[in-house]
């Protein structure tokens, strides 16, 4: 049989491990990571470059050494760590790990456009409530506050009551009193009433009432790259407060296949670990000016909230908009300002 | 030690390794430039979208891959094969129970979790215990939690019904797999049975020294690593493309019943190979059109079994097994999510 070459893989698999290192260091010094990871994952990232390179220069340390001392340059299971096959399967496998440094260098980094958007599909406001919540919210607006702690505690019970005896209660909840059968698609949501939101996330209720109060003391609301999620939400939990207020808004055109001439909608890809959970967020825009803009072009629109509709779906519209183009702003993305990590 | 020809040959290979390390570097250097280059805008945006996505997903994944080869690396040196045997309670149904529990302490998602089982199972640890290890440990974690219950703070069941599921069906997966693979002879992982006893017999050594360890636990991590990669960066590409061409519409369309929404949904799990930590905000923005029901499947099915993830286990695994395992897996999880839809949902 022939000699397995420990020297050469080692070699060559040092070498593309500072491929790899060095793909991801001019990825972090040109910035244009933010096209594929979100800053929350960075500290994963500069872990991943620090190892390539350590390991990197190992592995061709450990190339120079003597095959003959073989305990010395291979672990205990080198056995099942070599590569079999033929010559030319071992030049597809070193290809395939070559390829996408190649690929990271060579082609254009850019953020996803709207060609992804119509796949995904888009999600109007913050897609955390739909359908005729944010009705809903206003309706209720006046009960939350006398109902708030009760259902809290109720929560809180619900959640013990799961984690001391999961099968118990999971029996207990068989027949949950505002849901008769399992609900048909589109009514899939109605039972989501606002009690629960704001009885459940006593936090992040606070951190929207805040955001409320801050948009509601504006002259214009402007959203920006970090509060855009944010001020997403809170139109649709609270639209009738903002109806008749102004606002700007940064984003790429977008449009569904049925929309009229003056219909556009303004969007952003939310991006929470990288760009294959990226998710499209927009608001409809509705101006004269919408036609003379492509899809895909970045613009800044200023307009007039509304109460509208779009497919029976209430959500905010924006009328009697000035539409301007704008360059692609540095971070093309916008983030979950509740990060996971 | 060598003839000529020979000599002239390892030159030549010295020779190729320079070169890649050169093109490397001198694409290093010109990172700027070539991004701006007009040659390249005319690639059609979609395939430049494929390049992104893929990217992103190899990128993400490294890290993860990394510490999951080193955890690996770190059973091969420090825990020895008595350990494993001594700890685990010799019923076989008993030791479902601790696995699914160790499962949720363990934070490894779908990525870094295939060689940690794997040596595990190469350390002596039974089958289906592993089995429960590999399916609990990507879903039950504090990060995972965490993120769907963002994505889903208006509707906590769904948090609930993805922790729970997950906990229960890893135990009957792994009962399960127990159950038809007992009478299989030797093991399932795919290796040179022949080469493994020869090692043994020989150089069956400690390393000694912190360094000599350090060295060690690195080599190994590196051989791992290459073994693993090439499968995630096709699995990645393959997703990617899933992602960029897949029509969600088309899909949708079967999606609106209570018995085929769960299948499309499993689907689309599958299809994408997200990373756990994300794919609850992935199918919160599915909420709109699918039941709940679907949506569970989508979080319990996605971490179990994804088409990276296949990739993967192919490469360690033997055929048979894999093909077992993910039978067994999507069976048990789509019973359970209709039996969810039917009783609590």
């Amino acid at each position: 049989m022939k000699r397995y070459d420990h020297r050469f893989h080692a070699y060559i698999q040092g070498i593309i491990l500072l491929g790899f290192a060095l793909l991801i260091l001019g990825f972090i010094i040109t910035d244009n990571i933010r096209y594929y990871i979100a800053p929350d994952m960075m500290p994963f990232i500069y872990f991943a470059l620090v190892m390539f390179f350590i390991l990197g220069i190992m592995q061709i340390f450990r190339s120079t050494q003597k095959d003959d001392a073989h305990e010395g340059t291979s672990c205990d299971c080198s056995a099942d760590h070599e590569m079999k096959g033929p010559p030319f399967v071992k030049v597809l496998i070193y290809s395939i790990f070559i390829l996408p440094i190649l690929f990271g260098f060579v082609l254009p980094d850019q953020a996803l456009d709207s060609s992804v958007a119509a796949n995904r599909g888009i999600q109007f406001g913050s897609g955390i409530l739909n359908e005729d919540s944010s009705e809903k919210a206003s309706a209720e607006t006046a009960e939350e506050e006398s109902v708030t702690e009760e259902d809290d505690d109720n929560d809180l019970s619900r959640a013990e009551a799961y984690l001391e005896d999961p099968d118990g209660y999971l029996e207990s909840i068989k027949q949950p009193p505002n849901t008769d059968e399992y609900p048909s698609e589109d009514e899939v949501d109605e039972h989501y009433t606002v009690e629960d939101i704001y009885a459940e996330q006593d936090d992040i209720d606070d951190h929207y009432e805040e955001v409320a109060q801050e948009m509601l003391d504006q002259e214009s609301i402007f959203v920006t790259e970090e509060n855009y999620l944010d001020i997403m939400s809170v139109l649709d939990l609270r639209l009738d407060s903002f109806v008749g207020q102004e606002i700007e808004i940064i984003g790429f055109t977008y449009r569904e296949p049925d929309f009229l001439e003056n219909q556009l909608v303004v969007a952003r890809f939310s991006m929470t670990c990288c760009t294959a959970d990226a998710a499209v967020y927009g608001t409809l825009v509705e101006s004269d000016e919408a036609i003379h803009f492509d899809d895909d072009t970045w613009i800044h629109v200023h307009g007039t909230i509304e109460a509208g509709e779009y497919d029976g779906m209430p959500m905010p519209v924006l009328t009697d908009a000035t539409i301007n183009q704008v360059e692609e702003p540095d971070t093309p993305y916008v983030y979950p300002s509740f990060s996971p990590f | 030690m060598s003839p000529p020809e020979n000599r002239l040959f390892t030159i030549g290979k010295d020779l190729l390794g320079i070169i890649l390390l050169l093109i490397f570097l001198i694409l290093f250097l010109n990172f700027d430039r070539l991004n701006d280059s007009e040659m390249l805008n005319d690639i059609p945006s979609a395939w430049v979208n494929v390049n992104t996505i893929f990217l992103s997903i190899v990128i993400e994944a490294i890290p993860f891959i990394l510490l999951g080869v080193f955890v690996s690396a770190i059973i091969q040196i420090y825990i020895s094969e008595d350990t494993i045997q001594r700890y685990l309670p010799s019923n076989v149904y008993a030791s479902l129970f601790p696995a699914a529990v160790l499962g949720a302490i363990f934070p490894l998602c779908e990525c870094a979790i295939v060689p940690v089982v794997r040596r595990l199972i190469k350390k002596g640890m039974p089958l289906h215990v592993g089995v429960v290890f590999l399916v609990a440990a990507p879903i039950l974690n504090p990060i995972v939690a965490l993120s769907t219950f963002f994505a889903f703070r208006t509707d906590l069941t769904i948090l609930y019904s993805r922790m729970g599921l997950a906990f229960f069906l890893s135990i009957i997966i792994g009962a399960i797999i127990y159950i038809v693979m007992k009478n299989e002879k030797g093991s399932v992982l795919r290796s040179t049975k022949s080469a493994d006893d020869h090692h043994h017999h020989h150089h069956h050594h400690q390393p000694s020294g912190f360094t000599g360890r350090m060295r060690q636990m690195s080599y190994h991590a590196v051989d791992e690593f290459f073994m693993m990669g090439k499968y995630l960066i096709l699995g990645a590409f393959i997703a990617a493309l899933f992602q960029t061409f897949l029509d969600r519409a088309t899909l949708m369309a079967i999606g609106g019943n209570d018995f085929t929404a769960p299948i499309v949904m499993m689907a689309f799990a599958y299809l994408l190979s997200l990373c756990s930590e994300a794919d609850a905000f992935v199918a919160s923005s599915f909420s709109n059109q699918f039941t709940s029901g679907s949506l569970v499947a989508f979080l319990v099915y996605g971490p179990m079994l994804d088409l990276k993830n296949t990739f993967m286990l192919f490469a360690f695994f033997k055929t048979r097994f894999v093909l077992v395992f993910m039978i067994t897996v999507t069976i048990v999880v789509f019973i359970a999510v209709l039996l969810l839809q039917m009783f609590l949902l």
